[in-house]
């Protein structure tokens, strides 16, 4: 990743589009205590998904504006081809826009599912081969985009992160949220086989300061968003039980897949950002919605 | 009389390595003031007793920019060594040059000996390139293997394993002024095909990136299971499948240059032949990331706890008893350090132009004063022999990286200290 901006400094607008979802409330509470003035417009105003949709942002749009996209139909919104489709559709007005007019900077959020299931440690150049069409839909909006950039004189970032939790999550995928809500309930915690998976796992808070951070510095390429640290599920269901102070059971279930790991190198990481320190688990666990770790 | 012709590394030291073994010598270089400044005993490269060498058998060198001396020269040596850009890969064009200048002094049934780290099929395309002026000239080709290591060149250009010989024809005999120039350093000599020769070169660094390679990824692990790689690889190289002088010291990745260029150059070959090519490729790329273990260490703890810290750096040389920097791990560390103060030292290298935040110190401790880290980039003998008493008062806290375990036997986390080396635990 390349820092545009050696000397860091706050764009002097960002536009949010997509910050109705988790990450998007985080990064718009984020940049307004940065004091950066922030448009977010909601989808009833700017619809990505069609051509015509997009014509308000375009006549809200200056040059010296920064984007971040977050965008997307999750896969709990669908993991069919249908979904698959309507994200490339907003991808595509999103270039058409791009290639009309492109801002200084855009930051696209993007995801670690682009990467093939088997790399491991993961790193930036690791090999791109999604197993799903979440992933798949990623890779594709980035090689438009980045197609796009080519030929503008606009920065394009596209960031990586892995799996994300926090407060405020309305996904309930395995892992820390739903071990926590669990938890928190007094509810058993239930794992695949003995969570014996090593997975790294970010606070949606560290996500919120790198994207600020790729802002400041106008940052362009490629950069994965993991803490380099990965923990078993075992583990980090006995951190969501010390975070909860409740005492509840993590029960193991028989094995039905193999074990796999993955590992995060995030040297890249430290070298564009070598000061920014992660939030632990046990930290981001025990965090309340509006009180985040600093 | 044996003619050198390029005096940067290799030529040097391996002019000096003839002189020493009785021969009258020529080197030759037309950089501008290059021979000169050698004949007044200038050195421009650092190597343990090249000194010594020059003071004693310099009455034999003749150093030159004058081709037409080379005229009285039976064996003519191409010594240039072949720089590489920063992919690592070769530039031929002036031993190119060289080659048709020397062939054209040449006296008739010279030998011209291509000593330069070349591709394999250079020195026949040479042949074919140069066939004129060797058939009217009845002069030989041949390339010849240099296994010089920096830091130990001069112990290697006088006592050589062996010498591999690349020839047109390995069948015939070798000249008889070449073949007794080898004989003087008494050691065996093989003579093969000149695309043999060539590759034996390159398969000789790639044994030793495999085994380095090897070497570091099982000090990964060492540091992460609670082994130490100091206990286990005494016991490897008792094993003679292994051997007594395997590459099994960890370190930060492959640096120096010249194994890696043929760690690219094999792995152009596979791309052109359409052979399997992972293997070069993933030395290379586990060499970088290896190269960066410092930084790591760093972030974890320094960089992400506290702000604004102050690193104290001994060493630029990629390791000691040289001043090359080439593809050293310690320029790719100040180079992602950028944004914090840096305190460094190293007794013989330099940085071509210190950035802003780099402070070069007077001396090792004195690089210590009012930093928060030490890390040791080079395991230079100097640093060993400092007592690490002497860093405490001067460090403002006792964080001490130290990948090549220069005080590995000494219990430093018992003084106080938080201590890092490459293959065990940190601790």
């Amino acid at each position: 990743m390349q820092l545009s901006r050696p000397s860091p400094n706050l764009p002097s607008r960002v536009i949010i589009l997509g910050s109705a979802g988790f990450i998007g409330r985080h990064l718009i509470r984020h940049l307004r205590e940065l004091g950066v003035p922030i448009l977010a417009p909601p989808r009833a105003e700017v619809d990505l998904e069609s051509a015509q949709g997009l014509g308000p942002l375009r006549s809200l749009l200056r040059r010296e504006d920064a984007i971040v996209v977050l965008a997307a139909l999750t896969p709990d919104r669908g993991r069919d081809v249908r979904t698959f489709m309507a994200n490339l559709r907003m991808g595509e007005n999103l270039c058409s826009l791009f290639a009309d007019f492109a801002p200084a900077h855009v930051v696209y959020v993007s995801s670690d599912a682009v990467y093939d299931d088997g790399a491991n440690p993961v790193r930036e150049d690791s090999s791109c081969n999604p197993s799903s069409l979440h992933g798949l839909m990623h890779l594709a909006r980035e090689r438009m985009l980045a197609h796009v950039f080519e030929k503008s004189p606009g920065s394009l970032a596209l960031l990586r992160p892995t799996l994300i939790y926090g407060p405020g999550d309305t996904h309930n995928g395995y892992g820390p949220n739903r071990f926590l809500r669990a938890a928190l309930k007094g509810e058993r915690i239930a794992l695949f086989g003995e969570g014996e998976e090593l997975r790294d796992h970010i606070f949606v808070g560290d996500v919120c300061r790198l994207i600020a951070l790729a802002l400041r510095h106008r940052a362009a390429g490629t950069l994965n968003l993991a803490t380099g640290h990965s923990h078993s599920f075992r583990d980090v269901a006995a951190t969501a039980v010390r975070a909860a102070g409740r005492p509840v059971a993590i029960e193991g279930a028989p094995r039905r897949s193999p074990v796999t790991h993955r590992h995060f190198d995030v040297t890249q990481l430290i070298k564009s950002f070598p000061n920014f320190r992660f939030t632990t688990l046990d930290e981001g666990l025990a965090a309340k919605e509006d009180e985040f770790p600093k | 009389m044996i003619g050198f012709v390029g005096l940067s590394h290799l030529g040097i030291v391996s002019s000096l390595a003839a002189a020493a073994k009785g021969f009258e010598v020529v080197a030759l270089d037309a950089r501008p003031g290059l021979a000169a400044g050698l004949g007044r005993g200038e050195l421009p490269v650092l190597e343990p007793g090249l000194g010594a060498l020059f003071a004693t058998h310099g009455n034999r060198m003749r150093f030159t920019d004058d081709f037409t001396l080379l005229g009285g020269c039976k064996v003519i040596v191409l010594s240039l060594d072949i720089v590489t850009d920063d992919a690592n890969r070769s530039d031929l064009s002036g031993l190119h040059t060289l080659a048709r200048q020397a062939a054209q002094q040449a006296p008739r049934g010279a030998t011209l000996v291509v000593l330069s780290q070349v591709p394999p099929g250079f020195t026949r395309r040479l042949s074919s390139e140069l066939e004129p002026v060797l058939q009217n000239g009845g002069l030989h080709l041949y390339y010849q293997v240099e296994t010089l290591v920096f830091g130990e060149a001069v112990k290697r250009a006088l006592e050589p394993e062996r010498f591999i010989v690349g020839c047109a024809d390995p069948a015939l005999p070798l000249p008889q002024a070449y073949a007794a120039w080898l004989a003087a350093y008494g050691c065996p000599v093989l003579p093969m095909r000149y695309e043999s020769a060539e590759l034996s070169k390159i398969s000789i660094n790639v044994m030793l990136a495999a085994t380095l390679s090897a070497t570091n990824s099982l000090a990964e692990i060492c540091e992460n299971v609670g082994a130490d790689w100091a206990e286990i690889a005494p016991a490897l190289r008792l094993d003679r499948r292994i051997g007594p002088h395997a590459y099994l010291s960890a370190g930060l990745g492959i640096a120096g240059g010249n194994i890696e260029r043929d760690l690219v150059t094999l792995s152009a070959l596979a791309e052109q032949y359409g052979a399997e090519g992972t293997v070069p490729r993933a030395f290379l790329q586990h060499s970088r990331y290896r190269r960066d273990w410092v930084l790591r260490a760093l972030h974890a703890a320094v960089l992400s706890k506290q702000a604004s810290p102050v690193m104290a750096i001994w060493g630029l040389a990629y390791k000691p008893n040289t001043h090359s920097t080439k593809n050293s791990p310690a320029l790719a560390l100040v180079a992602a350090l950028r944004d914090f103060k840096l305190r460094l030292y190293d007794p013989q290298a330099h940085l071509e132009s210190a950035p802003p935040n780099v402070e070069l110190a007077e001396s090792a401790l004195a690089a210590c004063d009012g930093a928060d880290a030490l890390v040791v980039m080079t395991p230079w003998d100097e640093f060993s022999a400092i007592a690490t008493d002497g860093l405490k008062g001067r460090l403002r806290r006792n964080i001490v990286i130290d990948p090549w375990g220069i005080w590995r036997h000494r219990d430093l986390t018992g003084e106080g200290f938080q201590y890092f080396s490459l293959g065990r635990p940190p601790r």
